[in-house]
This record gives C-alpha cells, structure tokens and sequence, in this order.
C-alpha cells in the first residue's frame, strides 16, 4: 500500500511533504478505517522461494493455492467425491486410462484480464512439462490437444492417473499466456512478486522475505471470498508467530511449535486440530558399506531405534510410528505393512551374531528441522545402550544433501531426513525415488540395489494408472521387502496441528496441498 | 628482573585482597574453572551433563530436584550449564591463545624488523581490521560450514591482528630505547634481543588484553552458536542452549534464561577482571 | 580535508576489493553446491545443470572472479538464493529499517552513557558510581541476543507493554499507510505527520534498539566516566574550582569540551560494533531490516546476498570511521588524519 511516488525535483518533494503532511493531518482526524475490517493477518513460516508458479518446488505453495487454480483439486483425506473442479469444469477418461478429456470453464479469466480457454490452458501445461521444477510430473502425457475452445485432451504413452497429477500442488497450475511469454523472455519474470494465476486472489504487494499482501481479484469466477485483503507476515520463528497471534498482532498464525500446543490448548480462544500429513521421517542406511552391508546389522539397528520417544519428543506426540516409507492417509499407504520395535536385547544378539563389535557410525541430519535436532540424539543415546557409537553431524540440507550424493562410499552411515511426495502418490514418488536404485545417487541416499524391488515398483506404476488396486499389492509386496531388508529405517508419520483461533472458521487441513492455507474458505464467526 | 617479577607477584596479591571487584570476579573464574575441571564431579546428573536424554522428565520446571529445571530431552539443565563451562573455556583458551601467539609473533618481528616486512604485517592486519568485528568470522563459518571447528578458526582470523597490532606498536616504542641500541650494539642477536627485552616488557599490556578476550571470545562464539553457525547440537555450549530454549521461552523460560546468564556472568568476570588489571597495571595510574 | 577524503577513498577500494575476494574466494569452496541451494531440495538433476549455467558456476574461477568485479562495480551484485531478489534492490529495502534501528539505538547509547558517567565521575566514591561501574562493564558483557530474549519475556509475554515484533502494527498499512518521501519508514511518517505510525513505530522500536544499545552504552559510560575523572585531576579545573566557578560551569563548559573527543572515538567503534549487532537482534525481534536478512543469509549460504552484505559491512564501518574523523576535525582542529 506503500505509494511508491517518484519525485524528480526538490519543488515536487516539498509540495509532496506539504501534501502528506496534510494527509497525516486529516488521518488523525478520520476515525480508523472501516476497511481494515475485511484484511486477514496471518503469521506464517512460508518463505517464497520463488514466485515462477512452474519452478515453485517448495513452502511458496501457501500462496500459490490461493493466486493459481490447477484443472482439478483433490478434497482432503476421506472427503467424497474424491475431486473438485478447478478449470476444468468436468473431465473423463478412456477404459485403458490412457486418454483424458477435460472439458474447461467458461467464465473463468486470468488476473491479467486474458479468457481462459482450452488453447491457453495446454500452452500452460505444455510449458510446465518442458521447464523442469516439478514439470516431470506430465511425463507420461505424449500430447496435448485443444480440439474446441472447451476441450482438452491429453493422449498418455502409458496408462496414469491424470486425475491425481492434474490436481498436484506443484507444476499444475495453469498461467496465463501472457506470462508465459514474459517468462521465456525474461527468467526471472515472476520474481518481484508478479503473477499469471485465475485464483480467488492475486499478489497486491511483495516485500521479499518478509510479507505478502494478497487481495481478492474482481472478476473471480468463483464465490467472493470473506476476506477481501490477506496480509501475511512470513515469520520464520514459530516462537514470534506465536506471540504475535496470543498479543493479537495477527489473527491466525499458521507456524506455531509443537512444543506450545499443551499451552495453547488450556486457551480458551483457540481450538487445536489434528489432521494426518503427507510429511514422513525416514533413515537411509549406507548399504554400501560394512557391516552396514549386512542386512541382519541393518535389522539390529532397526530394532534399537527408540521409537515411541521419537514421536514423543521429536512429534511432540503429534505422529504415530511409520510403516515403511509411505505416509498413512498417502497411497499406498498399507495398515499392514509390518514394523519394527525397539528390542535392545534383541538387537545387541543379532549385532553379536554378525560379529560386529564396537561399531562406530555417522549420523547426519537437516540443521533446519528441529523435529530432527530433538529426536536424533535419542537415537544416539539408544545406539550407545547397545555398543553403536554414533557421531551425530546436523548440516544445512544441501549440505547434506550435496554431500551423500558426491561420494556414497565415503558418505555418512545413517541419513535422515523428511520426505514428502510432489503430488499424493507415494508409489510414484516416495517408494521410487527414495529406494529404487539408480545409476546416480539423487534420492535413494541407502545407494542399495534390489532387483526384485525395483522390478515391482516399474510394474505397479504403470498398473496404478488403470488398476489401483491391484498396484497396491504390488506395492504392498515391495514394501514387505523394505522391511525385511531394512535399507532403511521408517521413523515416524508427522502429524499436521494446526491451532485455529475460535474467531474465524478455517477449511480443514487438506493432505494434497500439505503446505497451503485456503484463503477464500476463512471466514469470521 | 627477576626480583621485580617477585615483587610483582607479592604486590598482585596484595592488590587481589583489597580490591572489591577483583575478589568477586576471580570467585566467579575459579567457580567456572571448577565448573569446567570437575564437570562429572560437580554435576547432580553428569550423565544428562554429557547428554543423555531422559524421556520421562521434559521441561520440568526449576524445582528441588531440577534447581534450574530440566530441557526439551528432559535433562537436568543445572548439569549441562556445568556440562558447557569446558568448551566454553576451551574455545575461549584455544582461540585467545593461538591469536595471541601468532600475533605477538608477526608483531614482535613486525616492529623488531621494520622495513618491508613492518609493512606488510601492518597492511595485513589493518585490513582484517577494517572490518566490523565479527564479521568476517561470520562470513568464513557461514561459507566453510558452519560448526565449532570452523568457528575456531575463524574466530582466531578475526583476532590475531588486534594481538599484531598492539605488540608491533609497543614493541616500536621500545626499541627506540637506549637499552636495545647498546645491546645491539654489543652484539647480541636479534632473537635474543626480541625474547629477552622486547617480550618481558610487553607482558603486562599483553596480560590485560588476553584477560578482556578470554570473555568477549566466549561472547562471539556464544553469539555464533545461538544463530546456528557455531557449536551445534548435542553439544552443552551455551549459546546453543539459549538458541534451543527460546522455541519454548514464553512457557519454559528457564532454559534460555539460565544459559544465557551462564555466558553473562563470565564475561562480566573477565572483563572486570581484566578492567581491574588495565588499572592496576596501568604505569600512570600505579605511580599515583 | 580534501586530503583525508583522498587518503579514505583510496584505502576504502583496497578493504572493499580485499572484501570482495575474501568473500569469493570463501564462496568457491563452500562445502555445498549453490546451484542445489538454488533450485531448492526437490529438483532434478536438469534443473541442476541449467541453473549453473545460468549463474555462471561452469566458468573457470578466475573468469568467475573478474566477471563478478566488473557486476558489483557496474551496480549488479547478483540474485539472493533464498528470495531470488536483486541483491542490491534487497539492501535498498532493507537499510532504512536498520539504520533507524542504529541510530535510535545510538541515541539511547550516548544520553544513557553520558548522564552516567557523569555522574559517576562527578561523584566517584559514591555507592552509585560503583554501581554504574559495574552496569557498564555489563553492558559489554551482556549477549545482546539473550538480552532481547529476556526484554521479549518480560515486556512482551509477561506484561503485554510492547508489541512483540515487526516495525509497525500491521494495521497501519491499510489504516494509516506511511507516505514514502525518504524511505526511511519512522522518519517519514514523522515527517508526514502520520502519528498514529509513529506511535506504533516508536513503541516497536524501544525493546530492539535498548537491546542493541546495551554495548555502546556500557562503552560511552566507561569512556566518558574516565576522562572526565582524568579532567577533573588536572590544574585548570582544579584552579577553577578554587577559584569558585559554579560546579555546572566547571562540568559542562570546561571538563565535558576536553572530555568529549575521546567519547565520540568510542561512539564510533561501538557504532561498528552494532553493524553486527543488528544480526542478532534483528532475528530476535524479527526486524524487517538488513541485520536478519543477514543473519538467514550467513546460515542458509545465500553466497550472493552474504557478498553483498560483506562489501557493505566494510563500506558501513568505512563510512563510520570517515564521520567520526570529520567530526573530530571540526572539534579540535589541531586533530589532522
């Protein structure tokens, strides 16, 4: 709201100080505004890592759900029907799954005053496919068509559950084609806080790292939202976001510690919900190396991982123990995936059996994570009851990162980290990318090789896309596999709280879009 | 020489015992000395001290059995503030020790030798100097990774120069006095000249200086760690404590508040201590 | 004059040129990769190799090196990594927060430092002037990062006084927003007559700025107290004295004018000192300012943004210095650099 005037002269300077001053004057005089009534102040912890909606990999997200609209969105975990339309008004898909058509809106109009129709929306889709970021996403797709101005159709190469990709929190948004253009010109188009989205709301101002003011766009399609201005204070520091919501500085805060729930929940102003994530904790061990080479020292391990106190101190309570790498409310999450449990005596004879004696291991995790800075030195303390020596290394996630992909043999011995899948298929993501092998290490960080493995997983992804149920169990029996031979190990399923004050009603936690906050839903009570 | 260093050594004492100030400072030091020797010993809990967890009692409040509560993994906060006192001194000792040698080195051939050399000692740490301090350590630990090591490192970059300095200038104006000219004169080497004269006359400028780093280095790497740049965790360094406890400081306010009263209360000895030496040994304030 | 200005800008370009090399050179062995700094945690391997080329990281080091002279010399200081902002454009932003930040700071600094050690020199054996010995040796004891901490549970999570972080209300924007004539926030909304964000403004500020004041404080005071305890012991003032000058006379007209340069010396370096002050106690008070985007900057590597903030910590203390000196010659013009 900061009127950025540029003043030339000295002349015009001065008038403009006579002119503010008379304006300050009359500010005092005005009661306060009645607008200020319909702004919405959140507190959140999003940084903007970029505005480019086809590059934005990260916590961006948060906004983008509110500026940009994809062909469909997928409704939170057990909501029927399973999806809702966003551009594309209805959608169909031929018995072999590998045509799809999606009929697009009328109405709908871009916030730069462009008509959305079936012409733009495969440009926008064609050129997230061909940018990177998340655009890997349509690689199944052969060809984009807009046969009509209301039809588009997407011919796959293999059978895929468009459905789910369509409705991904990242590289499905649909842009419009003047911004596309600007971008192929200009890279870093998007970045001043610029945007190309059909959403309820569009980017009002950007103060990098520190604030984004979003407001309602006019010719929205949809219902108007309550709030016509959302301004929200990007707080890296859920302690000051806290703060800021209980002295009522913000209405919401989105980002507040999981150690201040217990008090947060004794007030009576706020109500504490919990809802599943897709955010899953998992340990890669270097099977690289000796004796971690061993599957049966990989079991051991498994067994003297503490984990109820993880959950307890790491989730604060918020999480239940993990099975496998898949996050429970995820497909294909399975109930019946087996687990371990923290077995010292147990552990130290399979450790003996294998003849490992003072065993000394390398523990890295994510310095940023402070879920990680609390649970990992339990597991340290665990691995000394039963003679594992552990040094423990926290280092910026690139670092870490960098680090295990450069030199697997000479690499850290457990590597943790949180994980999460670009769109809401853990058999695509999560179980291909963290433990089929790979020529080069990019996210198996376990650097294991197992055929069979590998060989269900191809297999289950391809079935998914006309057969759900039966990629399950193919899946299913991949993840037997990862528990019997351990190249991990599966910590624990975070749990998402969020503290919603009793002032306003806010949309539930939707597991699709694990970062975003629904701006339009928020109303006051 | 050596009965002056005696009568030195009387005259401390002496000093120690009337002055106020002094005696509660040097309490406080021999107290973190303790601290800092005897951890295991003096720790209620040395094992929650060294870090183990302990599940069942998480941010327990102060209280008879906790003194200054316990932290996020339940351990007794009192044992890890005991626990921090050694690599606190540690890396105080390490980095106000390696810079003093360096520096009095380069300074002491800096000003002995002058020419070229002088020039180019000076230039150096005049240009490390012309930077707000901290800076640069902040920069080299943020860019090597951050860590104590690291941190070690770059906060020995930052300080040498001050050390360089100050003995390249005192050792200037010594030898311009008579007594270095006639040894010369006669004979003697220039080594024995520097270590026999130059350095027993610059001890007690040197002695002040070290006493007021040891604590303002305990400050630096204290601040380096609070914002995740120097020791990191499981370490029992303070600033580390102050960082972890203020995720919880409206509700559990004893962590952060009693670690970072640990790092305030050391360096308040130091530098009183060191202000009470500056005093002391001070020529123009002992004449009076 | 014109003299000492020569002499500064020449070794200014020396310490910023040391500055920019000191910084690259760091930033070419950073242990992790910038390029995965950039494109974020999940990306493909194609990103990876498309964004360095795009930054230039497959050039040799050299060529890097004089590619990147001549960019902070023409005004291009590169992308910040993590808000992929022109560097400059964020250190525009940014400064006038931390500037008023210092200055307001400084300005408590210098009244608190000078009232007390006045008065502990003025009366020296007196039970105050030991206390305030001790306040100001604990001013430099003091991490200003626990200090803010502890203000913030005091003032703001026990108490309720002050708000708890930011600059302004976040109300203000929309209610009373500040008109941008100089860019520096508090200062224009004064100026402007918009006191409704100068109240707030002012009420933001106390807590951060007496967090950052604390050292300079502790400095001035000990400064101020010495010298005017060395004034006061010699003849003219004793002569004086017993000639029956009023004790006001004695104190401000004769000791504080032979007492004050060395004071604004210390002003100086502890104004130095606050440049890196800002780093903590902006991230505590989540200050929009340059001192957090400096302190997110060093922990998450944003290597461009920390050579940035490297060329303008040196160009800052520069620029200090060369005020104190001009000042210095002002007052006592037998001072020549």
């Amino acid at each position: 709201m900061r009127t950025i005037e540029n003043l030339k002269s000295s002349k015009s300077k001065l008038l403009a100080i006579i002119a503010s001053l008379a304006l300050g004057a009359t500010a005092l005089l005005v009661p306060q505004a009645a607008s200020a009534a319909t702004v919405l102040k959140v507190a959140t912890s999003a940084a903007v890592t970029t505005w480019d909606p086809f590059q934005s990999f990260s916590t961006e997200a948060f906004y983008m759900t509110n500026i940009y609209e994809p062909l469909l969105w997928k409704n939170a975990d057990g909501d029927t029907p399973e999806y809702s339309p966003g551009i594309a008004s209805s959608w169909s898909s031929s018995a072999d799954g590998k045509t799809w058509t999606f009929k697009i809106r009328s109405g709908a109009t871009f916030h730069d005053g462009t008509v959305v129709d079936a012409a733009a929306v495969k440009a926008s889709l064609e050129q997230s496919k061909a940018n990177g970021g998340a655009g890997f996403i349509w690689d199944p797709v052969k060809t984009f068509a807009a046969p009509s101005a209301d039809t588009l159709v997407m011919n796959l190469s293999y059978a895929a559950p468009m459905d789910l990709i369509a409705s991904s929190t990242y590289g499905a948004w649909i842009v419009s084609p003047k911004a596309l253009a600007a971008v192929l010109k200009d890279a870093k188009y998007f970045e001043s806080g610029v945007d190309g989205g059909t959403g309820p709301y569009a980017i009002q101002s950007y103060k990098a790292g520190s604030e984004v003011v979003l407001a309602t766009y006019a010719k929205y399609w949809g219902a108007k939202p309550a709030y016509g201005i959302v301004d929200t204070l990007i707080t890296s520091d859920g302690i000051t976001a806290q703060q800021m919501m209980t002295s009522g500085q913000v209405d919401w805060a989105t980002n507040i510690p999981l150690t201040s729930i217990p008090t947060l929940k004794k007030n009576s102003k706020y109500l504490v919900k919990v809802y599943k994530s897709p955010f899953n904790y998992v340990g890669y061990f270097n099977t690289l190396r000796a004796p971690l080479n061993n599957p049966a020292v990989r079991k051991a391990l498994s067994m003297a991982i503490p984990y109820a106190d993880i959950v307890s101190i790491g989730g604060q309570g918020f999480g239940t123990q993990a099975r496998g790498p898949v996050p429970a409310g995820i497909y294909p999450y399975s109930s019946t995936t087996p687990q371990y449990k923290k077995a010292l005596a147990t552990a130290k004879t399979l450790l003996a059996r294998a003849g490992v004696k003072d065993l000394h291991i390398k523990i890295t995790y994510a310095s940023e994570n402070s879920a990680e800075a609390r649970f990992v030195p339990l597991i340290q303390s665990s691995f000394a009851s039963i003679g594992v020596t552990a040094d423990v290394q926290a280092i910026l996630f690139n670092q870490q990162w960098s680090a295990a992909k450069k030199d697997p043999a000479n690499a850290q011995d457990l590597f943790i980290v949180k994980y999460w899948p670009t769109y809401s298929d853990a058999g695509v993501d999560n179980l291909y990318s963290l433990f089929h092998s790979s020529a080069k290490p990019f996210f198996n960080l376990s650097y294991w090789k197992n055929t069979q493995y590998d060989s269900l997983i191809d297999d289950a992804i391809v079935l998914s896309g006309s057969d759900k149920a039966g990629a399950q169990k193919l899946y299913s029996q991949a993840m037997q596999i990862l528990y019997d031979q351990a190249p991990g190990v599966y910590l624990y399923d975070e749990a998402q709280v969020s503290v919603v004050p009793k002032k306003l009603s806010i949309p539930k936690y939707n597991i699709n879009y694990p970062f975003s906050a629904f701006f339009a839903g928020i109303k006051a009570n | 020489m050596d009965t002056k260093a005696m009568k030195i050594k009387v005259a401390k004492l002496s000093w120690l015992v009337a002055n106020p100030y002094a005696i509660v400072a040097s309490s406080i030091l021999t107290i973190f000395l303790a601290c800092a020797a005897f951890s295991s010993w003096l720790a209620p809990y040395p094992k929650e001290g060294a870090g183990a967890p302990n599940v069942a009692h998480t941010l327990i409040g102060p209280s008879r059995l906790h003194l200054l509560g316990t932290d996020e993994l339940g351990r007794d906060l009192l044992s890890r503030i005991i626990f921090g006192a050694r690599p606190a001194l540690l890396t105080s000792l390490t980095v106000v020790g390696t810079a003093a040698l360096v520096g009095t080195l380069l300074g002491l051939i800096a000003g002995f030798r002058g020419g070229l050399i002088d020039a180019a000692v000076m230039r150096l740490s005049e240009l490390f100097l012309s930077f707000p301090p901290l800076l640069l350590s902040l920069v080299a630990v943020s860019l090597l990774g951050p860590g104590l090591r690291n941190a070690l490192i770059a906060l020995i970059v930052s300080w040498w120069p001050w050390y360089a300095r100050l003995i390249r200038n005192e050792s200037r104006s010594i030898k311009s006095q008579p007594f270095v000219e006639i040894a010369q004169a006669m004979g003697v080497s220039s080594w024995k000249i520097m270590t026999r004269h130059l350095l027993r006359n610059i001890t007690s400028s040197l002695i002040v200086q070290i006493a007021a780093d040891l604590g303002t280095v305990i400050l630096a790497a204290g601040s380096l760690a609070f914002i995740g740049l120097g020791a990191q965790p499981p370490s029992s360094d303070w600033g580390l404590m102050v960082a972890q406890g203020r995720t919880v400081i409206f509700d559990q306010w004893w962590i952060s508040t009693f670690a970072g009263l640990a790092i305030f209360i050391v360096v308040l000895a130091f530098n009183l201590l060191g202000d009470e030496l500056r005093d002391y040994l001070d020529p123009r304030k002992r004449a009076k | 004059m014109i003299r000492l200005l020569w002499k500064r800008l020449t070794s200014a370009s020396l310490v910023l040129l040391a500055a920019s090399f000191f910084t690259f050179i760091l930033a070419r062995i950073v242990p992790s990769d910038p390029a995965l700094a950039y494109v974020g945690p999940k990306s493909t391997a194609a990103d990876e190799v498309r964004i360095r080329t795009m930054l230039g990281l497959d050039q040799p080091i050299p060529v890097q090196y004089f590619k990147y002279l001549k960019d902070v010399i023409s005004g291009n200081w590169g992308y910040s990594l993590s808000t992929k902002q022109p560097v400059l454009h964020e250190i525009a932003n940014r400064l006038p927060p931390t500037i008023e930040l210092i200055a307001v700071a400084v300005g408590f600094a210098i009244i608190f430092g000078l009232i007390f050690g006045m008065l502990a020199a003025r009366f020296p054996h007196s039970v105050g002037a030991a206390l305030i010995r001790v306040l100001s040796i604990a001013g430099i004891s003091v991490p200003a990062f626990w200090l803010g901490l502890l203000l913030q549970l005091l003032f703001v999570g026990r108490l309720g006084w002050f708000p708890a972080t930011g600059e302004f209300d976040l109300d203000i924007k929309f209610t009373n927003p500040i008109h941008h004539i100089t860019g520096f926030p508090l200062f224009d909304a004064a100026i402007t007559g918009n006191w409704v964000a100068v109240t707030s403004g002012l009420q933001h500020i106390v807590l951060p700025a007496l967090t950052l004041a604390a050292y300079s404080f502790g400095l001035i005071a000990r400064m101020s107290r010495a010298n005017l305890l060395e004034v006061f012991s010699q003849d003219y003032i004793k002569v004086a004295r017993a000639y029956g000058v009023s004790e006001r006379v004695v104190l401000f007209k004769l000791a504080l004018k032979n007492a004050i340069p060395p004071v604004i010396t210390v002003t100086g370096l502890s104004t130095a000192y606050l440049i890196t002050g800002t780093f903590f106690v902006e991230q505590v008070y989540n200050w929009p300012g340059i001192g957090g985007f400096a302190a997110n900057a060093l922990i998450s590597v944003d290597y461009p943004a920390i050579m940035g903030i490297t060329l303008l910590g040196a160009a800052g203390y520069l620029t200090i210095n060369f005020i104190v000196d001009l000042i210095l010659t002002k007052i006592d013009p037998r001072i020549e650099a």
